[in-house]
């Protein structure tokens, strides 16, 4: 009939300042109208080179590095990389170490996912009232961390062997307190937020990842499971005596913002579970095995994985003998994550393109390490 | 109306009417000359309570400036090219002289005709113009809402895209 | 029209303050030439209504109990440093935006930037005059005083667009451009919902249709519940509140249309988008909820006191819907305005047209009809809402709301078809 209008793509930065808290990261949205033509992502600003610098510092020496790389899940990167050099040196953990650990790695889960959640709710909009109440709620599960292990953020907890320092007396109760009251605050959350008709509005449908496209780009965590894929390394390649607790997996219903929030808020009842049964069966013992302080692992190559709460997280260590690993790698479950940016957002407005960024849960401290 | 105050309000009114006129007339850039038209709307709602005709008044309001304003500022922030300013154009003297002539006419239309003076105050209540509208004059004012429907559907079909087209084209 | 009610005609009489400006006013037109007195009567309005009712309002309760309000809702206190309990805090923010420095960008139109936050207060100042506080405390009684006020609130829309425009700011185009989309599609409901009113009360003055109400003894929100509630979400999209607040929030990733606003002038947006909601709250309070009639009441506690609590009230439900629900997008917005609102508010129009119609033939005008219309209003009101999202897809029984649970880990495993219909 007539020409059809024409409007010229113009570029929007998504800027390293970031008004929602993800992080000095830097998407560059090209936007046509209202529709998002093309999305890019630009990292780096976080770089901190910590895969060289761990070539110059003993095993031990790199697990503060570990914290700092995603440091809203401290506790989760330790495991990684204890078991992986435990994997390397061929050491074993003692049962209550083990204990511990399951005990501290679905404590941070609960917390990053607090985190998590908020921080996406804010992206919907809600002017802070869900963040507000989920970091009240993480302030008590850093409470226990500081209890334990004198650090709120990065603990710096876990050792080549074991645990650092065993749980304080008070923790036990003070868990048990917790994991009394968490599920009723979950209920609240759920009761303000998933049946909200604008919630629902703002993120059913938005940034669909279908399932293939989930398992060919190799996502991980609440991003691969909401799309519907039941994918769990707790359940398919158990560490740290995962299989003796009862939990559930959910998985989601078609891949959208919307399936990866309602994951994320069962994962933290299944994590309450599984602390309940870890501390009801929390068996004596040493909490960790003697290491050498200078430990030389034997010539060979380890990759371990554990479940964080972004997803996959591997550590991929290589020995040469010496007392510093030869390569250590990250494998960060946001960068993997994020890959699929572009899918997600183009098509959408770029309201949605914030919601999708705030679903896939980014740290930037692992993207860029 | 009577009063001291009516008079002042009448005086004040009228300049900043012609003064606002006058600036949609003179300004360079297209959007301070739709800001001046908006002033100019608003003092003529001020001529239409002098005239006791509040419902008028607020009528022009809300529709010339909350609504028509609007959308000539639309119409030129989605035009590409309209922010250029007024340039000069050849036909300046041409346009002043056809202004003056017509101004001339109207002004001797103004002075010669015999004017009806009324003398109680009209007081024009909204029940009365609702009345008359649907009422006296029903046929008009329906066939104005056709028209206006006519024209929204109109605009709708001139702005779809070739895709939105061919999804609704007969298969 | 004076009415006598309890209180009496001396000048000391608080509860009518009318006394007291109806004697300064005659002791000035004893004593000053003869035009001087409208001077002082506006100076007298302005004062009482504006200096001494509403900004104290919008900054304690609108400033000050806004945040603490919203502090509450997120487990938090509000300020409290300031003076004890915060109380000096509006003050506080005051005074940082008046020494703050205002930037100017270079290329931006220097006389319209300055001039938009002036006309985004003048609309909120001058919405004041007609809002009755007592039977004879009313600025301007006009006889247009409802569409008085929509007039009114046509012109912050274009204080907006001008402060976007003249940034000379791609961004705060884009942003002042959906503002005024959005205000202008929800004036449209606003103008509708308060249209049902108008018919019952056959009148459009605001002092009118409280006497209505209190000649009636209900309250027009219980007669007309629809067109209160379509009052309530257009008047919070016209203010661009949350749920609805894109102009603020579009600073997420564009910048809004208050980018190159800084110090005072933004102080003026903010504090006059407060004043615009007090506004609102009175122009609803009056209309809806009685203005300042409480049921008898009021002939021992002073009117304007009444009124002034129950704007307070109806300004917590703005303070309570900002601090709860996310945010939509515009075009959800904008299909919520026209697909949702406008409906509903003709089906309004329709209905209360039919009542009125059936109320002063059928039944004469008499008094306990109008309490079986409101009961029959009330349930058309929840039969419409729900009758009319269901017609537009709103299917709540669909949504899942907790995610499948599977206890083995594997691949993927396909969403089974719900019974009764294929997906």
């Amino acid at each position: 009939m007539t020409s059809p209008i024409k409007s010229e793509p113009f570029v929007i930065n998504i800027g390293p300042q970031h008004p929602s808290t993800h992080g000095v990261f830097r998407m560059k949205v090209t936007v046509d109208g209202e529709q998002v033509v093309d999305a890019e992502m630009v990292i780096g600003y976080l770089h901190r080179s910590m895969e060289k610098l761990a070539e110059e510092r003993t095993y031990t020496q790199n697990i503060p590095f570990t914290d700092r790389t995603d440091y809203l899940s401290s506790m989760s990167n330790n495991l990684g990389y204890c078991l992986a050099v435990e994997k390397l040196a061929g050491i074993d953990v003692p049962e209550r170490g083990q204990a511990i650990r399951v005990i501290m790695a679905e404590l941070q889960r609960i917390a990053s996912h607090f985190m998590a959640l908020g921080a996406f709710t804010n992206d919907t909009g809600a002017w802070q009232t869900p963040v507000m109440w989920c970091l009240r709620e993480r302030e008590k599960v850093l409470d226990l961390f500081e209890m334990t292990s004198g650090a709120r953020l990065t603990c710096n907890y876990m050792r080549i062997g074991g645990v650092a320092f065993d749980i304080p007396k008070d923790f036990e109760p003070a868990t048990r307190k917790l994991i009394k009251t968490l599920p009723g605050f979950i209920d609240e959350l759920e009761g303000l937020l998933s049946g909200n008709e604008i919630f629902l509005a703002r993120t059913k449908n938005v940034a669909v990842i279908p399932p293939d496209l989930a398992v060919n780009a190799s996502l991980a965590g609440p991003m691969l499971r909401g799309s519907g894929i039941a994918w769990d390394l707790r359940k398919a390649d158990p560490y740290c005596g995962y299989e003796k607790y009862d939990f559930a997996i959910p998985i989601g219903y078609q891949g959208d913002s919307y399936d990866r929030f309602i994951v994320r808020v069962e994962e933290l009842r299944q994590s309450v579970k599984i602390i309940e049964q870890a501390l009801d069966g929390l068996p004596g013992g040493p909490h960790s095995t003697q290491v050498p302080l200078a430990l030389r692992p034997p010539k060979g190559e380890a990759y371990a994985r554990v479940e964080g709460p972004r997803g996959e997280l591997g550590y991929y260590v290589v020995s040469d003998e010496g007392p510093s690993p030869y390569r250590f790698h990250i494998r960060p479950p946001s960068l993997i994550n994020l890959s699929v940016l572009k899918e997600m957002t183009v098509g959408g407005s770029v309201a949605d393109a914030i919601v999708a960024l705030g679903s896939v849960d980014i740290v930037v401290g692992e993207i860029d390490r | 109306m009577e009063g001291v105050g009516v008079t002042i309000a009448f005086w004040v009114l009228a300049a900043l009417t012609l003064i606002a006129a006058g600036g949609v007339m003179v300004s360079r850039n297209l959007l301070h000359a739709v800001l001046f038209l908006i002033v100019t709307f608003i003092g003529i709602a001020g001529f239409f309570v002098l005239l006791s005709a509040a419902f008028l008044a607020m009528a022009q309001i809300i529709i010339y400036v909350g609504a028509i304003a609007v959308l000539i500022l639309f119409a030129i922030l989605l035009t590409p090219r309209a922010g250029r300013g007024n340039s000069e154009t050849k036909f300046a003297l041409p346009a002043t002289l056809l202004a003056i002539s017509l101004a001339a006419v109207f002004l001797f239309v103004i002075h010669d005709t015999d004017w009806e003076v009324v003398q109680e105050d009209p007081s024009l209540a909204a029940n009365q113009l609702g009345e008359a509208l649907v009422g006296t004059w029903v046929v008009p004012f329906e066939i104005a809402s056709v028209l206006l429907t006519a024209a929204l559907v109109g605009a709708i079909m001139l702005v779809r895209t070739p895709e939105e087209e061919a999804e609704d084209a007969l298969a | 029209m004076r009415v006598q009610f309890l209180a009496t005609d001396n000048w000391y009489d608080l509860r009518d303050l009318s006394n007291l400006s109806s004697a300064i006013l005659d002791g000035l037109d004893k004593i000053a030439p003869q035009g001087v007195v409208y001077v002082a009567a506006a100076l007298i309005g302005f004062v009482a209504a504006f200096l001494i009712f509403v900004l104290p309002s919008q900054l304690f309760v609108g400033v000050l109990g806004e945040r603490k309000l919203i502090g509450r809702i997120q487990s938090r206190y509000g300020p409290n440093r300031v003076g004890p309990y915060g109380v000096l805090q509006p003050i506080a923010d005051a005074l940082k935006l008046l020494t703050k420095e205002s930037l100017t960008p270079v290329a931006a139109d220097r006389l319209v930037m300055y001039m938009a936050p002036v006309l985004f207060v003048m609309p909120a100042v001058l919405m004041w005059a007609v809002i009755p506080f007592g039977p004879n405390m009313i600025f301007a009684d006009i006889p247009v005083a409802l569409v008085y006020f929509l007039a009114i609130s046509s012109l912050p829309v274009l204080a907006s667009f001008m402060a976007g425009w003249s940034h000379n700011n791609k961004y705060s185009l884009f942003g002042a451009m959906r503002i005024v989309a959005m205000a202008i599609s929800y004036e449209i409901p606003l103008v509708l919902s308060l249209l049902g009113v108008v018919v019952l009360t056959e009148t459009l003055s605001l002092q009118e249709m409280v006497f209505w109400q209190d000649r009636f003894d209900i309250w027009l929100f219980a007669v007309q519940p629809l067109a209160m509630i379509i009052y309530f979400i257009a008047v919070s999209a016209e203010l661009n509140r949350t749920p609805t607040d894109i102009a603020e929030a579009e600073s997420e990733i564009v910048a809004g249309y208050l980018t190159e606003y800084s110090g005072m002038k933004w102080g003026l947006f903010y504090g006059m988008d407060i004043g615009y909601a007090l506004g609102a709250a009175a122009f609803g309070v009056t209309v809806f909820f009685g203005g300042w009639t409480l049921f008898g009441l009021e002939e021992w506690v002073p009117a304007w006191m009444i009124f002034v609590v129950k704007v307070w009230a109806f300004y917590f439900l703005f303070i309570w819907t900002r601090g709860t629900l996310p945010r939509l997008r515009i075009d959800q917005l904008m299909s919520f305005a026209w697909k949702y609102m406008l409906p509903l508010a003709l089906f309004n129009l329709l209905i209360i047209c039919t009542e009125r119609i059936l109320w002063t033939d059928a039944f004469d005008g008499d008094k306990p009809f109008i309490y079986l219309f409101a009961i029959a209003n009330i349930i058309f009101a929840g039969l419409l809402i729900l009758g009319w999202a269901r017609l537009l897809g709103y299917r709540p029984e669909r949504t899942q709301t907790r995610p499948r649970m599977v206890q083995e880990a594997g691949g993927y495993v396909p969403v089974a078809p719900a019974r009764g219909e294929g997906r």
